[in-house]
């Protein structure tokens, strides 16, 4: 497996806290912080609209994702984050439906409700089946097992060798001689 | 450096012996020991043999394919921040 599909896959989880962390965190604020409030979907800041419908179209959805909103108090920034978010979760090497397979054992994983919650919805909303899903579940407990364990034991990674090093240059760049 | 000493696969018991041929098997790679956490799980066949097998069955082919089940296993060790 090149190195490409690893990129990708690191993009997915990187934009997953992302989300997770405004989505969970800012859940226990107060409601009278507005600073910190989500913004209302139906009366966005004019500059968040287009963006919102956007979001919308991506997942098939008529709501905008918690974390947008409170990210459309800056409208700019909320757009750039979109766009992040948005080209990680694209298919390009890796499928969407396994983005989002990936994107719900980081959540789960890094227990946040909120994430758990969102990927499993576009994860079904993408094809995968009950099997499908105790197939992630499964996984990530099983390896949420090993890595307390090797932890534990203070275990030295011993298995590097197994794949061969991808010596592709960088996407546009030129090989090494 | 590990808590404990990792012993080689020449001081364990036949049945632990034939879990590493499975180990071997799974990854499809010739060790010169077996991966350390197959010689831990070995330590104790009534823990390491239900747990080997649960993993098996999580990552065998179903609705996504062995590879795929891979990447997920390597976040959800990056997310535990797990190096082994």
């Amino acid at each position: 497996m090149d190195d490409a599909f690893w990129y990708e896959a690191a993009y997915v989880v990187g934009m997953t806290n992302a989300l997770n962390v405004a989505a969970d965190g800012l859940a226990a604020v107060p409601g009278d912080e507005p600073a910190l409030a989500p913004v209302d979907e139906a009366t966005p800041p004019e500059e968040a609209r287009e963006l919102f419908d956007e979001i919308r179209t991506f997942y098939a959805s008529s709501e905008v994702p918690l974390p947008f909103r409170f990210m459309a108090h800056d409208p700019r920034y909320a757009a750039e984050v979109w766009g992040a978010v948005k080209r990680a979760f694209s298919e390009h090497r890796l499928a969407r439906r396994l983005k989002e397979a990936l994107a719900f054992a980081v959540s789960l994983t890094s227990r946040s409700p909120w994430g758990t919650a969102f990927h499993l919805r576009e994860m079904r909303r993408l094809g995968v089946g009950p099997r499908g899903v105790m197939e992630i579940l499964g996984v990530t407990q099983m390896f949420s097992s090993y890595t307390k364990i090797a932890d534990t034991l203070q275990l030295e990674p011993d298995m590097s060798d197994i794949a061969p090093v991808d010596r592709s240059p960088a996407p546009g760049g030129v090989a090494r001689p | 450096m590990p808590t404990v000493r990792l012993r080689d696969a020449s001081e364990y018991p036949e049945p632990a012996r034939k879990l590493f041929e499975l180990s071997r098997g799974w990854f499809n790679f010739e060790f010169e020991q077996p991966p350390a956490m197959s010689r831990v799980m070995a330590w104790d066949l009534e823990v390491g043999g239900p747990h080997g097998r649960a993993m098996r069955r999580a990552m065998g082919p179903g609705e996504f394919a062995r590879s795929e089940k891979e990447m997920v296993a390597a976040v959800v060790s990056g997310v535990n921040a797990c190096p082994y």
